[in-house]
């Protein structure tokens, strides 16, 4: 593969920002037909080297040169780029809800006839493109009612609608379960076979592994290598070494739990959906959590955990049916948020910009959130103490950040779910429930977030990790309970707990229970 | 650049949206001054600064609320008809049943609340967006002004207009000048000074370095020079008129609701809401209640700045209200409020109405026409939001600019950062 | 720290006596310029003030006009201002202000709502200006000083026997049906225009000879908010559709010309034919709908006379004489009886239409 013709050069690559060099001197060889990865840790400044790229940041912008396909190209915008077979897959996927899958594959790309579109056609191509790309779905279906694998699947249909030669997927799989991970690393093998490009940017360093044939890799807006996954031997340890530029010995803490009696049940917890009052999204689900105890949820995407979570969290999804929690032997009614976190709950949010924090906030403000009582005196904030609270998390969690002034959205992914936590720690909660706390954050951030994890285990609080990742929930958690459809199907304790097990309880109804 | 940043930081506090007031504050004092020279000395006239105040504290005291409603993440298009029909309410109890004015202001206030209530029920609990809910009270209470007065203008009593048109009274010994405009004067100086001193302490309390005395300095004596100047301004205008009760009205509203909105629970949680609903309500904020009081507050300054106009017109009459609603929202926008929400300042919007109040008087000092005033103000709001867009664009004093801008390593203002880094470098176990 | 708060506190103690000792406080402007009963007059390039409603109809706009060029001509310094289109009151209450802060000698005043402006005009008497109110009498205040206008009553008066004569043209028997309309309710004028008509109607709808055929007389049920002819037209479309799906309707009594338009636009719309429908203001488009046959009558208020008129009184205040007056007793404003000039209006139809407008140069030429 490394003898195939160089389809992209891009040479010296400098990008500046006011005040910040996102990129310096950054360059990047992909060669005709190859699976390129780019790597890096948050920051390091893999997207703008795709913004670039694609004419996001357009000619003039930066300073070095792009050549693709032999010739220099100077985009102007991401127009440029698409016609000349760029096609750039965001995470945040750009589709839009209330149109249909052919709607969206041709969206500002419309097969006309005298100006009006050819719907005709449009439907024919369509379903050519969801052929290629695996989808088996009516084309007149909403995009808002099939599922974030399948939108994936329409924006990489919607790319080859653009006759793409390169593609470039920004995480893809970073929102999809295991089999439609399985699915889209398979399609983009598939893609290989037909001779198209891709570069695929993501911190699953084992897909990278896998499926990548060349790694580049970048840390602090400079190329640090390149690597020929077959000649060198890459496995993800020699990945995590170039991203972070040293070795990672182990990617969890070390850690002796030490676990007490059970102090928070939940009994035959049963939901109803919010709005389709037919359906459960929880069906008596019970489970229980020990002091100092870390409890994994595991299931596959759409399995009821989140919803099973915050249902319990102040009944903050779906309609409550039946069920009692019961904690420190007595039982509770929690009808809200407020009596939730009254009676020491958290829930740390699966998606931590649209759901956990107030992006215009600062981190002192974000931190003290969910627990103003504790810096009020008679409703009137005491900003010394909201400062000083803010500050103490600040340095206990190493939240990179010159002063809690500053705003989250300066912050790194790793550093916004640590003022996320902090936030949560500062409710002074007897049980935490975290949904995916390491989605989309970086190798170094995700061990610093273990140790924190565990930190609060330690000091005696029942923890929850709602994880997708099979692996990260076997290194981090004591027990882990496996949900289907809305109930438990296994509590496999951690010296049984292996992916294959917790596969095999994922997808089955079977009761595993043994208590 | 960033020498200008920290000097602004240290001046008007580090946040973003205090930078576009930085901003507005210089576009205010540079209107004030073109007209000042335009008219020959006109605009800061006593006589015209009264006028001034009398004539636009009503707008500001609806900017007040507009702004609350709006960083919740709202609008409410009904604050004109909702005074007018306070005011024709009110107006024809006292003709009708000869109520007392202060009872009848208590009516006024009263029937405020239940509108708001109202309007706060439909979008809190019920969830139809402000819009739609502040659309159809603007029709609404619109009409309910020309049912109640038959579309007539009804006169006040001489008692009820002191809120509108009154001044506060010549008492104590002949000094040349209002003395009890000197007095207010004389404590809003030790206020903004105690303001300054505590707020020096408070630094010192969170382990931040005071801002050097020389900045303290600057930041006492200009605004003192401006309230002295004031003072004797408004205190020194024809016998008989002085600082208007409107305008301390106004003022005393405004301390209240700063201090809610920058330092009680209630206040952040309007921010929260207009910030990220969603995260809000998973953080216990109760969205319903706080939506719920924010409309009900609009509706009750709505009624206050109803009746401040009848009180000013000495009648209440069918045409009242109408574009208040647009001339509040303009001060919120131009103030720096953010269109989504979650962004905004009491004081910010407060300056922004004055902009436009001063705009307008100057242009009509100069004899300018109510069509070119017009044409005019709608240009300033338009300059005034895109020169901020822009600006995000630019990444300079904005939220954008924060996301552009990964922290600055050897930003010297945090307090015992470089001890903490020390630490950090220190326990990090990747980064061995 | 508390050395400096005690030292901000008594540097501005100082500053503001200090300052204090060299007020110059005046008790009362009026002195220096001279009251109009003083008879001292003032400057003759002194500043002339004239707040107008909001130009929604010609007339407003022509007097506008010609205040600017008539002051200018006497040597005055002029600022004639409208108010905005949709904040009407509150526009021209601090335009009055404005022109109280520049030392206006004389303000004259149209108002957009009468009783809505005493606040202004007592803080003009107070600075000393004289206030004439220019065809609308302002209400509920010692203030105003004259009051010129037309004889409204005597414009009623005519209206209601223009309708009588039109119909009685059209139609030699009675009965006859008709409808009535008033201006806008906050505006004085209005009530006086009614009445004047009514007491020429009155006696005939007693006899049976005209019919109101919605029954709708009282002044509340045919007022016209704002004076918009939108909302004539609307008020016109429904009682069309109410009473009008089979009778005929003989003759319209409509306050102005802007309204009489949208009257006839409103029954042209039901593809009825037009009838007799009266008006005021002389407005072009009005002059040219007499001239074809579709309005009955206008008014004509020479707004030029008016104007003139004004200025005089405003000349004669700066040479310091008493202005002429014809009227001390009909116009009370709730607190005064107001001196009044009263100007006599004249009707026209297509008849007398030629000879009325011979001396106004935008409608003679439509009368040929």
């Amino acid at each position: 593969m490394r003898d195939a013709p160089v389809l992209l050069e891009m040479r010296a690559i400098t990008k500046e920002f006011p005040g910040v060099k996102a990129l310096s001197d950054v360059n990047l060889v992909v060669r005709q037909g190859e699976i390129h990865a780019i790597a890096g840790e948050n920051g390091a400044g893999k997207s703008t080297l795709m913004k670039v790229l694609s004419g996001v940041h357009p000619y003039g912008s930066y300073t070095g040169q792009i050549l693709y396909e032999g010739t220099e190209s100077r985009f102007a915008d991401i127009r440029a780029s698409e016609h000349a077979g760029i096609v750039i897959i965001h995470q945040e996927l750009a589709l839009v809800p209330g149109l249909s899958i052919t709607e969206n594959i041709f969206l500002g790309n419309e097969p006309r006839r005298g100006g009006v579109i050819d719907w005709k056609t449009a439907n024919r191509r369509a379903l050519e493109l969801m052929a290629l790309v695996g989808l088996e779905e009516d084309p007149d279906t909403l995009i808002k009612d099939i599922g974030v694998g399948k939108q994936q699947l329409v924006e990489i249909a919607k790319a080859f609608a653009k006759n793409v030669k390169l593609l470039i997927l920004d995480e893809p799989t970073a929102a999809l379960n295991e089999t439609d991970s399985r699915h889209l690393l398979d399609l983009l093998r598939d893609f290989r076979q037909r001779g198209i490009t891709s570069i695929i940017i993501s911190h699953k360093l084992n897909e990278i592994a896998e499926i990548a044939d060349a790694i580049t890799i970048l840390r602090d807006g400079h190329t640090i290598e390149t690597l020929d996954v077959k000649a060198d031997g890459v496995d993800e340890d020699r990945i995590v070494r170039g991203m972070v530029g040293r070795e990672l010995h182990s990617r969890f803490p070390d850690h002796t739990p030490d676990i007490g009696e059970v102090f928070f049940e939940v009994r035959d917890w049963t939901v109803r959906h919010p709005v389709a009052s037919d359906r459960l999204v929880a069906k008596n689900a019970s489970f229980t959590v020990r002091r100092g105890e870390i409890v994994g949820f595991a299931g596959l995407m759409g399995a009821g955990r989140t919803e099973l979570a915050m249902s319990v969290f102040g009944r903050s999804y779906g309609v409550y049916v039946s069920g009692q929690i019961i904690k420190d032997g007595r039982e509770i009614v929690i009808k809200s948020v407020s009596d939730a976190i009254e009676h020491g709950l958290a829930y740390v949010s699966e998606d931590r910009k649209s759901i956990g924090l107030n992006l215009l906030d600062d981190i002192k403000t974000s931190v003290v959130a969910a627990k103003l009582s504790k810096i009020t005196k008679r409703g009137v904030i005491d900003h010394v103490r909201e400062h000083q609270a803010a500050e103490s998390y600040r340095s206990s969690l190493r939240v990179k950040a010159p002063t809690v002034d500053e705003p989250v959205t300066t912050l790194s992914g790793g550093n916004q779910q640590k003022v996320v936590l902090a936030k949560w720690m500062f409710t002074d909660p007897d049980l935490l429930i975290l949904d995916e706390p390491t989605r989309g954050i970086d190798v170094g951030a995700k061990y610093e977030i273990y140790g924190i994890i565990q930190r609060l285990a330690d000091q005696g609080k029942g923890v929850i990790v709602i994880s997708s990742e099979l692996p990260e929930l076997i290194g981090l958690c004591d027990r882990i309970y496996t949900v289907f459809e809305g109930t438990i199907t296994g509590d496999i304790p951690r010296r049984d707990a292996d992916p294959e097990l917790l596969l095999k309880q994922m997808t089955s109804v079977k009761k595993a229970q043994r208590s | 650049m960033s020498r200008v940043k920290e000097l602004q930081k240290s001046l008007f506090g580090g946040n973003t949206s205090n930078a576009r007031q930085f901003g507005m504050i210089f576009t205010l004092v540079a209107i004030v001054l073109l007209f000042e020279i335009l008219t020959g000395g006109l605009t800061l006239n006593p006589g015209n600064l009264i006028s001034l105040v009398s004539q636009y504290s009503y707008i500001l005291l609806l900017a007040i609320g507009m702004l609350m409603v709006i960083v919740a993440g709202h609008i409410d298009l009904s604050v004109g008809s909702v005074a007018a029909f306070v005011g024709i309410v009110v107006a024809q109890v006292m003709q009708d049943y000869a109520v007392p004015w202060f009872l009848a202001v208590l009516i006024g206030l009263a029937v405020g609340a239940v509108i708001g209530a109202w309007q706060g029920f439909w979008v809190a609990y019920v969830g139809v967006p402000a819009f739609i809910v502040t659309l159809a009270g603007m029709m609404l209470f619109r009409g309910g002004n020309q049912f109640i007065g038959n579309a007539n203008t009804i006169p006040v009593p001489e008692g009820f207009r002191v809120i509108g048109s009154g001044f506060l009274p010549e008492v104590g010994p002949d000094t040349g000048y209002n003395n009890l405009t000197l007095l207010l004067g004389l404590v809003v100086c030790v206020a903004v000074v105690v303001r300054e001193w505590r707020g020096r302490r408070t630094r010192r309390e969170m382990g931040a370095d005071a801002a050097p005395m020389w900045i303290s300095v600057i930041r006492v004596a200009v605004p003192l020079a401006v309230i002295v100047f004031a003072t004797l301004q408004f205190a020194g205008g024809r016998v008989g008129t002085s600082f208007p009760v409107s305008g301390i009205i106004l003022g005393v509203l405004v301390v209240i609701y700063s201090f809610i909105t920058r330092n009680t629970a209630g206040g952040r949680h309007i921010y929260a809401v207009g910030g990220n609903a969603r995260a809000a309500e998973l953080s216990g904020v109760k969205l319903k209640r706080v939506n719920f009081m924010v409309m009900m507050n609009m509706s009750v300054l709505a009624a206050l700045a109803g009746m401040i106009f009848v009180a000013r017109s000495a009648a209440s009459g069918p045409q009242d209200g109408i574009g208040w609603e647009l001339d509040a929202i303009a001060a919120v926008f131009i103030g720096g409020a953010a269109v989504s929400g979650g962004l905004g300042t009491i004081s910010g919007s407060i300056v922004g109405g004055l902009v436009m109040a001063v705009l307008n008087n100057g242009l009509q000092l100069l004899g300018v026409g109510s069509d070119r005033v017009q044409i005019i103000k709608g240009l300033v709001l338009l300059l005034a939001v895109a020169f901020d867009v822009y600006n995000k664009k630019q990444g300079r004093f904005s939220v954008i600019d924060s996301l552009m801008r990964p922290f600055r390593r050897d930003t010297p203002t945090g307090p015992a950062s470089s001890s903490e880094a020390g630490q950090e470098r220190g326990k990090s176990p990747v980064a061995g | 720290m508390r050395k400096s708060v005690v030292r901000g506190v008594a540097a501005a103690a100082i500053a503001l006596l200090t300052l204090t000792a060299c007020s110059q406080r005046s008790e009362d402007t009026a002195t220096a310029g001279g009251s109009a009963e003083s008879g001292a007059g003032f400057p003759a390039d002194s500043l002339i003030g004239v707040a107008l409603p909001a130009k929604t109809s010609e007339n407003w706009v022509l007097a506008g006009d010609l205040f600017t060029d008539g002051l200018k001509e006497a040597g005055f310094q002029s600022d004639v201002q409208y108010a905005g289109s949709s904040t009407t009151v509150a526009d021209q209450q601090s335009q009055i202000q404005a022109m109280v802060t520049k030392g206006a000698k004389v303000i004259v005043i149209g108002a957009t709502d009468a009783a809505q402006l005493s606040t202004q005009v007592e803080a003009a008497k107070d600075a000393g200006a004289v206030v004439i109110a220019y065809d609308r009498l302002i209400k509920n205040t010692q203030g105003v000083d004259y009051y010129v206008a037309y004889d409204n009553f005597k414009v009623g008066e005519l209206q209601g026997q223009a309708l009588l004569d039109g119909m009685k043209a059209k139609k030699p028997e009675g009965p006859y049906t008709i409808e009535l309309f008033s201006g806008s309710p906050d505006d004085n004028n209005s009530a006086v225009f009614f009445d004047g008509a009514m007491s020429v109607l009155k006696p005939a709808i007693d006899s049976g000879d005209v019919v109101v055929g919605s029954g709708q007389t009282e002044i509340k049920q045919t007022a016209t908010d704002g004076w918009k002819a939108e909302n004539a037209q609307r008020r016109m479309d429904s009682l069309l559709t109410s009473t009008y799906s089979s009778k005929t309707l003989d003759g319209v009594l409509s306050p102005n010309d802007t309204l009489a338009r949208a009257i006839i636009t409103s029954i042209k719309g039901a593809g009825k034919p037009i009838p007799v429908v009266t008006g005021q203001d002389s407005e072009v488009e009005s002059v040219k709908s007499i001239m074809a046959g579709e309005q009955y009558s206008t008014i004509n208020k020479d707004t030029r006379n008016l104007v003139k008129q004004t200025i005089q009184m405003v000349k004669d205040l700066q040479a310091g004489k008493q202005p002429q007056i014809n009227d001390t007793k009909s116009y009370d404003n709730g607190v005064k009886v107001v001196p009044a000039y009263l100007l006599p209006p004249q009707i026209v139809t297509k008849d007398n239409a030629a000879e009325a407008y011979a001396n106004d140069p935008t409608l003679a030429p439509l009368t040929k």
